[in-house]
């Protein structure tokens, strides 16, 4: 990468650039796209050796995971205790939360296993929204096509659908559960509209929609007789049948003391999430700790197909101002307000408010190209240019975007007054599980809800999708996994760690990395050397 | 102050202690950052990084004086001695939403599930305690007085990290007070308009004898 322009130098430039002339006209999206997004970046991706998806495009550090060992062998298993229920989630995010309330609702008897705290999830940190056709001038054949549509229209219709046609009762759903939205004085939910919705179509909680959502599911399950609920919990593994053909339980580990614990049930539903946390292509993220993927490497493992692995979200600002801030989130608001983008030369170089591949595209290519700031020759970025909003708008920073302020006042930088340093940060997995419109996975017995499983956003999620997603397909996958009624499993097994094993010995792979990850090296390095 | 000098200032090394271990750590890191760069075992109690998810409590001890934080949100300091709390314990008041047949009881309800709302002492304890600057006690007392909407506004920043129940000497868990509060004003009082409609134009078109 070019050095860009020193920060004191680019800061001096910044205060001395009068005007903000128009950003250039891009001449060609595709081709910037194509040389400049991580996706399409030389040796993003590779083509996967084993598994149900040999022979598809998957991101390189992600191929790694799936192609690798197991921490768990038949030893571990001898000896440790077994729990029976009917319904095993994992993830105690928006959408595990939703499957396990709803799996009980239906008279299941529900262990809800999370890696870290209940809540610790992506669903807690969302600001934006959730998206429901619920305007007079909006239908849900309408939300279908704009869903299809920003998804470049990788979309599988049905699931599309599907979501879509749940949106207004999701919102029945979570009110009923207690949680509150921003209401018009007639009482009508308020809609707002945002990038790739055609009419208004957003509904929120102030810049908290998350937080209100995952609180409120915190506490519903928290208080719920019949689901009990396991903390720092990770589960390593999936136990299949000893044809290795279904998944009948997990294998489950203790991050406070490390005793592993297994799982024997009916269903499985996987809702661990995105996956960060693994910093795909060397990028900084906007996920929570626990974003390691492992869902994605444990349907793998045991058989499930996935799809789209090519392809993730960057959102195009993240913060790089300070290290313990890099890849937290500007909202797309800001730019939707009106703040611009200004490279090292404080020159516009893009417009603010093209889709977020592009926008992401551009900004790396100033980078590459040696037009971005440079500190200290560790960190580069852009001014995303917030002073002159604020000058053209006294006020609106404080008013409308009080998460944003409060983040930076804490690390003694204020927006106000000085331009944020962004730089595009890992955001959302667009791909993931395959699934049917029940949650259901290609495996007999496993479900995946939420970002973990995909199909539904194509190539690129528009936003306030994700929050519906997670709640819609939980509760399907909740309703789905508790209509099995088979008699539960007679033999736990690993037979399709096995399988999986052969096939790496049989195309000569490594064999020395084990996955999921679980914990990001940094912080499994002070997590685990007890 | 601005990201030039945050940056100098990284230079610095600070000495506190973390979990009873001494660490040396840049300025400008947070306590996760130096928990983490100083190998400090078992801290599992982190998540979001950003402070919404009120996980990473804190107690954080300067000379005499004891304070509680989030760990993600408060930085390193010489001589400060931090200790990562254990998770918080179950919940002691029980309810499910569904429980309640309709809002008309819903005062004895309360006090029903949280006795000790109403045996507030004023000692401030939650309100010291607390990351986000909620007025806890004031929340409290509103509640207590079955000003459920007002009471649930107040909690409206609430992470949940549960620090200001475990300052409560009367164990009012002001914390899951508070969120009672928000969940019953929604439950029992959100009736969009636009969302019933929209309700019941999918229901009657689910009824068309055309629907598959
Ligand atoms: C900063 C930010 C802002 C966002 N804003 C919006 C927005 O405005 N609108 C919108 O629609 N979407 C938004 N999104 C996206 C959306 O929040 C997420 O896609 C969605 O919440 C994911 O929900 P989930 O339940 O699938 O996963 P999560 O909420 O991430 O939950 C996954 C859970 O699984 C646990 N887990 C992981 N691995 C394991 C394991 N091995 N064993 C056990 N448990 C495990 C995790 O700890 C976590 O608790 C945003 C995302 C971020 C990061
Ligand atoms: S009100 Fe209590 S639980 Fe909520 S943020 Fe404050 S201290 Fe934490
Ligand atoms: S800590 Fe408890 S008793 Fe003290 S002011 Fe707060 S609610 Fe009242």
């Amino acid at each position: 990468m070019n050095k860009g322009v020193p920060l004191a130098e680019a800061l001096a430039l910044y205060h001395r650039a009068a005007d903000r002339a128009p950003a250039p006209v891009l001449a060609d999206i595709d081709t910037l796209l194509n040389a400049y997004h991580p996706d399409h970046a030389r040796s993003s991706a590779i083509k996967l050796t084993v598994g149900v998806n040999a022979g598809d495009e998957c991101q390189r550090d992600l191929a790694d995971l799936l192609q690798a060992e197991t921490f768990i062998d038949e030893a571990n298993l001898a000896g440790a205790p077994v729990t029976d229920v009917d319904v095993l989630v994992v993830g105690g995010g928006g959408a595990g939360c939703a499957a396990a309330l709803t799996a009980s609702e239906q008279g299941a008897r529900v262990l809800l296993a999370t890696k870290l705290r209940l809540g610790d999830s992506n669903t807690v940190m969302a600001e934006g929204g959730i998206q429901a056709a619920i305007d007079p001038e909006d239908s849900v054949q309408c939300h279908i096509q704009d869903t299809l549509r920003g998804g470049h229209y990788g979309g599988d219709p049905a699931l599309v659908a599907a979501m879509a046609g749940d949106g207004p009762d999701v919102l029945r759903w979570l009110i009923n559960l207690g949680m509150q939205f921003e209401t018009t004085p007639g009482g009508d939910l308020q809609t707002r509209r945002a990038g790739g919705m055609s009419v208004a179509r957003l509904v929120y909680c102030r810049d908290y929609t998350g937080l209100e959502m995952m609180r409120v599911l915190r506490e519903a399950v928290i208080q719920h007789r019949s689901i009990e609920v396991w903390e720092q919990s990770p589960v390593v593994e999936l136990l299949s049948n000893e044809h290795g053909q279904k998944c009948v339980g997990a294998v489950v580990t203790s991050l406070i003391d490390g005793q592993v614990r297994i799982v024997r049930t009916r269903s499985v539903i996987l809702a661990t999430g995105g996956l960060g946390r693994l910093h795909l292509n060397g990028f900084p993220t906007s996920n929570h700790l626990g974003a390691t993927g492992d869902g994605l490497v444990l349907a793998y493992r045991i058989g499930a197909k996935l799809r789209d692995l090519d392809s993730f979200q960057y959102h195009p600002t993240g913060l790089v101002n300070t290290p313990h801030l890099s890849g937290k989130l500007v909202t797309e608001a800001v730019r939707a307000a009106g703040a611009v983008l200004l490279n090292g030369n404080a020159r516009r170089f893009i417009d603010e408010l093209q889709p977020r591949d592009v926008v992401c595209a551009a900004i790396v290519r100033e980078c590459a190209e040696g037009r971005g700031v440079d500190i200290n020759g560790q960190r580069v970025g852009v001014w995303l240019d917030t002073p002159h909003l604020e000058q053209s708008q006294p006020g609106l920073l404080e008013k409308q975007f009080p998460n944003l302020m409060t983040r930076t006042r804490v690390s003694g930088i204020d927006p106000r007054a000085e331009p944020l340093l962004v730089y595009p940060t890992l955001h959302y997995q667009n791909g993931g599980a395959v699934i049917d419109a029940n949650g259901a996975t290609t495996v007999p017995g496993l479900f995946a809800a939420g970002e973990l499983a995909g199909g539904i956003h194509g190539r690129n999620r528009i936003m306030g999708n994700a929050l519906l997603d997670i709640i819609s397909f939980g509760r399907r996958a909740g309703i789905a996994a508790t209509a099995t009624r088979d008699r539960g499993p007679k033999k736990v097994t690993l037979e399709h760690v096995n399988r999986l094993r052969r096939a790496l010995t049989l195309a000569g792979m490594p064999m020395s990395r084990r996955s999921p990850q679980v914990l990001p090296p940094y912080a499994a390095k002070g997590l685990w050397n007890h | 102050m601005s990201s030039t000098i945050t940056d100098a200032d990284r230079q610095q090394v600070v000495t506190l202690t973390i979990n009873g271990v001494t660490v040396s750590v840049n300025k400008g890191m947070t306590l996760v950052e130096a928990a983490w760069h100083a190998g400090i075992s078992r801290v599992t109690s982190v998540g979001c990084l950003e402070g919404v998810c009120g996980s990473c409590r804190v107690m954080l001890g300067r000379g005499k004086e004891v304070t509680v934080g989030l760990a993600c949100q408060t930085f390193v300091e010489a001589g400060i001695e931090v200790v990562f709390l254990p998770a918080a314990s179950a919940p002691r008041h029980h309810y499910e939403i569904d429980d309640f047949q309709d809002g008309w009881d819903i005062h004895a309800r309360f006090h029903e599930i949280f006795p000790e709302a109403s045996r507030c002492r004023h000692c401030h304890g939650c309100v010291r305690s607390c990351p986000k600057g909620i007025a806890v006690e004031d929340g409290i007392a509103l509640a207590a007085a079955g000003r459920y909407r007002d009471a649930g506004e107040t909690f409206i920043e609430c992470v949940m990290c549960e620090l200001c129940d475990v300052a409560c000497p009367e164990l009012i868990a002001p914390a899951h007070v508070g969120l009672f509060c928000r969940r019953v004003t929604a439950h029992f009082h959100l009736r969009p308009p636009n969302l019933i409609f929209r309700l019941e134009a999918i229901r009657q078109s689910r009824m068309e004898p055309d629907h598959e």
